[in-house]
């Protein structure tokens, strides 16, 4: 059985209240409308994309509202840079769930993406989240951000979250729902872990993965599919350079996993709504990520039942790509 | 009932000769971070603090993942 949570796409005045009445909320908006919010118990990160239960939205006056659930026996903001995410898992309640908001392109994300494997609690600590980000008309131009509402305070370099502590009976949990899976054929190995790559194995050759990608007229709008132990995670294509040989990733890459190249997928709405069977548990928080939103062309179409924010980046446990993120509190009672 | 920290299935799980093949993330996170290690450091200090990482989560989600964790220990 499942703890209800209650999610939604608020204007700002209703945001604005709950936030006065006290209530502990993770949030997703635009800065402007973010910037809005009185201080309170909450978090949240800039983003204008959602699914919304009519379809995906590009909105800049509301706000994509988690509640965190009355059940909760306490919870707590903080803020970290790189130098000290590693307390983010030592911080994280022994029972319940992280919520988390970073901005793209930081040094934070970085030490996030490549570390958090390698953090003492994690796994054990759910950490769930997403990648703050702005328009895509705006991006170079503005800096996503994230908030900290009990301190009032905003940052373009920090990480903030939001550790929640639940009764015994509770259980966090996440999983994922990932569109894409491996076309199989070549095997890609990495020897180093990173979100630019040169040179990679290909069944067992070293290769330029550039060189490879631009000889074999791969699109590279479908990502790298990596297998954890039969789950697939993708790291996606930000940039390939064939003149410089460099591949630039929106997830890092890691040594010791098998990747292929993703089966291209011609309908995204219809690949979710084919997975998101419905009637379904309703997850507690979900987000998907902005290049399904742009590639599959998803605005005003749905993705099953689910809905939040529309983000640059998914996090469950470790960060994700072109992947829909859910996280469900499971009542053991 | 999860076995204890110092029970033998933590190690089998940790070098591989123990297979996890279940359809829920957190678990295959865990079993190819264990392989990672595994193949970098197959030291038995190494191995010994795999097998508590393991036998923790096993603890954590003994109840959220009892399903998967019964066929995984069986």
């Amino acid at each position: 059985m499942l703890a209800a949570i209650s999610t939604t796409l608020q204007t700002i005045p209703e945001v604005q209240s709950a936030v006065a009445a006290g209530e502990s909320l993770f949030l997703a908006g635009s800065r402007e409308a973010l910037s809005q919010l009185p201080a309170g118990n909450w978090i949240g990160g800039t983003i204008p994309y959602f699914m919304t239960e009519q379809g995906g939205l590009l909105a800049e006056d509301r706000i994509f509202v988690t509640r965190v659930p009355e059940m909760a026996l306490s919870v707590k903001t903080a803020e970290y840079g790189p130098e000290n995410l590693a307390s983010l898992y030592r911080d994280a309640p022994a029972h319940g769930f992280t919520f988390v908001v970073l901005p793209a392109g930081t040094e934070v994300l970085k030490t996030f993406a490549e570390k958090a494997p390698s953090f003492d609690g994690f796994l054990l600590r759910p950490v769930v989240g997403w990648v703050a980000g702005v328009r895509v008309d705006k991006i170079g131009k503005e800096a996503p951000v994230v908030f900290n509402g009990k301190t009032s305070s905003v940052f373009e370099a920090k990480c903030v979250a939001l550790h929640v502590t639940l009764p015994a009976s509770i259980m966090a949990d996440m999983d994922i729902v990932n569109i894409f899976e491996s076309q199989g054929g070549d095997v890609i190995r990495f020897e180093e872990s990173g979100f630019q790559v040169t040179n990679c194995q290909v069944n067992g050759k070293p290769v330029n993965l550039a060189k490879y990608i631009t000889e074999k007229g791969i699109p590279t709008e479908f990502p790298l599919v990596g297998d954890y132990n039969g789950s697939n995670l993708n790291a996606s294509f930000l940039n390939v350079d064939a003149a410089k040989g460099t591949v630039d990733l929106y997830a890092p890459v890691f040594p010791g996993v098998d990747y292929r190249f993703a089966k291209p997928v011609a309908d995204y709405a219809g690949a979710f709504a084919d997975t998101l069977t419905s009637g379904k548990e309703v997850p507690a928080f979900a987000c998907n990520c902005i290049l399904n939103y742009l590639y599959g062309k998803l605005e005003g179409k749905k993705t099953g039942d689910i809905t939040g924010p529309i983000t640059f980046g998914e996090i469950a446990h470790q960060l994700l790509n072109q992947t829909m993120v859910r996280l469900y509190l499971h009542d053991m009672a | 009932m999860i076995p204890a920290v110092d029970h033998p299935i933590w190690t089998q799980i940790v070098t591989g000769k123990k297979p996890v093949q279940t359809g829920k993330l957190a678990i295959n996170l865990l079993a190819q971070g264990n392989k990672i290690n595994y193949e970098k450091d197959s030291s038995p200090a190494n191995v010994k603090l795999l097998a508590k990482r393991t036998h923790d989560f096993f603890i954590q989600y003994e109840k959220v993942f009892a399903a998967e964790f019964a066929k995984i220990l069986s």
